[in-house]
């Protein structure tokens, strides 16, 4: 089984990975590219219903052993199975013929849970940022200065009020962007990038294989 | 006003808590008895909106089981939804269409039972034995993915950043200041993350420089999060007032 | 001094509750001044040419958790594309996205009488992220046989000539995380080479200077500022210009909390030595 369990594993790596870069220099492979291309979306989503699974199986386990807060993962339950329901049945058409996104329920909580949810969630994080800034944002060294100088100059020159109060701000602040902002993007790009091209020879050679997991699995 | 767990702070919780239904039933009360919302599916959805933005919004003030009702139901929801998608826009026309329901001239496109046998592999992870079958699927992935980000990352992100970096220094007889800012911010930053030797003497005086450049771009990260979490305010205080609360708000 | 850095943080709240609120409720005026970056997008667009059937190709990859910075600049976007008639086809890599993406296009497709399949068409979401920006560069029409409503492309005016993302005239990338920009130039813009330009939010929009400078994109809207931008630049104020009253007072209120914050820390920090 160890062949089965770990060197195949790591030979379907090697193969796809070296067809991955191969497919890039060849230009008559683009048909095969476009193939092996379509198999990764195919596995892919089946993935995204393992992630899914995750999620619902440890809601479930809370309520299986009436943990504390059990009830709100009953609400999460009931959120899921009333969406898809709703999703499946499709506004009347069923789970095989195009999706409708204009009418039904599914729309209906769409619009009016899922979309304000999430707005709100995000929103929150305003009042937070200007909480950590009063309490944190100090000035205490010369890069901590170089910082808040920086940051006031962009939040003042990228907002209407910036050009009101001085025509310099914007322009300052374009500035900013454009050269040492620009610049210090430039090389963290760089250096991720020789970073990420490393671990991605690594794993197609087989010296990173953390992610196969556990050898007991 | 930070709460501590007492009785009386407890029940001063659930006196603000009672208020704040009830202003919120009142408010609704009074949108719907004056026609400002209809009383239709539409409404409904409004208020419920309403609702559960100000149930998370509640979370300022302190943790309380409005906010973690309003939030599980999110995550409920999000997880039917993004099922729904893959089903519609995945299985059902990568998988299903082509195999069971083919083009008559095309006939079946068995080639796809390869990636969906992967795909189940994956699946496996879900009982306890079978479990090895999904690292050939994580394997296709994982190696596909690598081998496609390599070349592609190179020249992007590498080949096509340098040639920018290197601009001429003297252009029509005058030195270009914001070439020479830029080649020496990318310098600086590039040495700055190379940990492979000691930050002393010039390579740490040329490392100094890389960490102004990067308090500058963080200063610039920090004035646009800024920006961005104060959008998302904006909009959702907008959708209230205006939407909800049907008020007219001034555009401009 | 020390109570007044220690303030309990729901007073902060509400300053930015009140500093946000109150300019939405009073109206005052204030220039807005749009940038090269923006600007780049809009002339690109204006040299488009409609008789000629141009099409630009917007990938919607933003969900309702970032609506409010997204939505006003791809409005502003299809608004511009609608009235001078140039042809517009969507799609999103991410499936949050669907439902907010039919509606803009729809939406905004009526307001100028544009018809679905004739001026504008939907492709849908498909799972894959940057796989499927490879899929689509090198066969649309193999990636995506039927259009979210079922209809084969090749029997739509728009899609009919399609083959692949070569064969558009200008790509905008709408994005608010991952798969989103990053992804566009390595897997489509570097192969493909199309035109290309993007809208994020705010946060994102400093990584992607190089890509500016570089030339791999040629504009970028970046949050409900670049949107406001927009909405001046096609004549056509709405939410985001609104939104930069409130904008710019919640900067300031921030400014002075930082400020504030420092000037009571350093005093502080006197006093007690």
């Amino acid at each position: 089984m160890p062949f089965l369990q770990r060197t195949l594993p790591l030979i379907i790596a090697f193969v796809a990975g070296a067809l991955g870069i191969i497919t890039f220099y060849v230009p008559d492979m683009e048909a095969f590219e476009t193939e092996s291309a379509t198999w990764y979306r195919v596995i892919f989503a089946f993935s995204m219903v393992l992630g899914i699974h995750s999620l619902l199986n440890m809601h479930w386990a809370r309520i299986r052993r009436q943990e504390a807060g059990w009830g709100f993962s009953a609400v999460t339950w009931i959120g899921f199975g009333l969406m898809l329901l709703f999703a499946l049945y499709n506004n009347g058409s069923g789970p095989f013929a195009p999706l409708d996104l204009k009418r039904g329920g599914m729309v209906w909580m769409y619009d009016h849970i899922q979309v304000p949810a999430g707005s709100t969630m995000f929103s929150l994080l305003a009042f937070f940022i200007a909480s950590a800034a009063y309490r944190t944002f100090r000035a205490r060294t010369v890069e901590a200065a170089i910082l808040l100088v920086a940051a006031v100059i962009v939040m003042l020159g990228r907002v209407p009020i910036g050009a009101f109060i001085s025509e310099a701000l914007p322009t300052m602040s374009q500035w900013l962007m454009t050269t040492p902002n620009m610049a210090a993007r430039r090389g963290i790009l760089i250096g991720v990038s020789l970073g990420a091209v490393a671990t991605a020879l690594r794993i197609i050679f087989g010296i990173e294989r953390s992610y196969l997991g556990e050898e007991s699995d | 006003m930070e709460s501590d767990l007492g009785p009386q702070t407890s029940s001063r919780d659930r006196l603000i808590f009672v208020v704040f239904v009830g202003a919120f039933a009142l408010i609704n009360g009074g949108l719907i008895l004056s026609g400002r919302l209809p009383t239709n599916w539409d409404g409904l959805g409004l208020i419920l909106a309403a609702g559960i933005s100000l149930a998370l919004y509640s979370f300022l003030y302190e943790d309380n089981a409005l906010f973690k009702f309003a939030e599980h139901l999110y995550v409920g929801v999000v997880a039917a939804y993004e099922v729904a998608q893959v089903w519609y826009q995945n299985i059902l026309t990568d998988v299903f269409n082509p195999l069971f329901r083919p083009a008559a001239e095309v006939g079946p496109e068995w080639v796809v039972l390869i990636p969906t046998l992967l795909g189940l592999f994956l699946m496996t992870r879900l009982v306890g034995r079978g479990v090895w079958l999904s690292r050939l699927s994580i394997a296709f992935i994982v190696g596909l993915g690598s081998g496609l980000v390599i070349p592609r990352r190179i020249a992007s992100f590498i080949l096509q950043q340098i040639g920018p970096t290197m601009q001429p220094l003297w252009t029509d007889g005058s030195f270009a200041i914001d070439a020479f800012l830029i080649l020496l911010g990318v310098v600086s930053v590039l040495v700055y993350f190379s940990f492979s030797f000691e930050h002393t003497g010039v390579v740490g005086g040329v490392s100094r420089i890389g960490i102004w450049f990067l308090m500058i771009s963080f200063g610039a990260s920090f004035g646009f999060t800024v920006m961005a979490r104060l959008s998302l305010l904006i909009g959702q205080l907008t959708f209230l007032l205006e939407d909800w609360l049907t008020l007219d708000l001034p555009l401009w | 001094m020390d109570r007044l850095l220690n303030i309990d943080r729901r007073y902060i709240f509400i300053a930015v509750f009140v500093g946000v609120v109150l300019p939405l409720l009073i109206g005052f005026d204030l220039p807005i001044k749009p940038t090269k970056n923006v600007r780049a997008m809009y002339d690109t667009i204006e040299g488009l040419n409609p008789d000629d059937g141009d099409t630009v190709f917007i990938s919607f990859d933003f969900g309702p958790s970032t609506i409010t910075e997204m939505e006003p600049m791809a409005r502003a976007l299809l608004r511009h594309c609608f009235r001078r008639g140039i042809r517009v086809i969507g799609v999103t890599l991410i499936a949050e996205g669907v439902g907010i993406a039919q509606n803009l296009l729809d939406d905004t497709a009526a307001e100028f009488g544009s018809q679905y399949g004739r001026d504008y068409v939907f492709l849908g979401f498909k799972a894959g992220n940057e796989v499927l920006i490879l899929n689509m560069g090198q066969d649309l029409p193999g990636t995506f046989p039927t259009d979210i409503k079922g209809n084969a492309l090749e029997s739509l005016a728009v899609t009919r000539d399609i083959k692949s993302l070569r064969d558009m005239d200008y790509v905008i990338d709408i994005a608010s995380g991952y798969p989103g920009v990053d992804e566009w130039i390595q897997f489509g813009q570097e192969r493909y080479r199309f035109p290309f330009a993007a809208g994020c939010t705010a946060v994102m929009a400093p990584d992607f200077f190089p890509f500016l400078q570089a030339e791999q994109m040629n504009g970028l809207m970046a949050g409900l500022g670049g949107g406001a931008e927009y909405e001046t630049l096609i004549g056509r104020p709405d939410k985001a210009v609104a939104g930069m009253r409130p904008q710019s007072v919640g900067h300031l209120v921030i400014i002075m909390f930082i400020l504030f914050g420092n000037v009571a820390y350093f005093a502080g920090k006197k006093n007690r030595s």
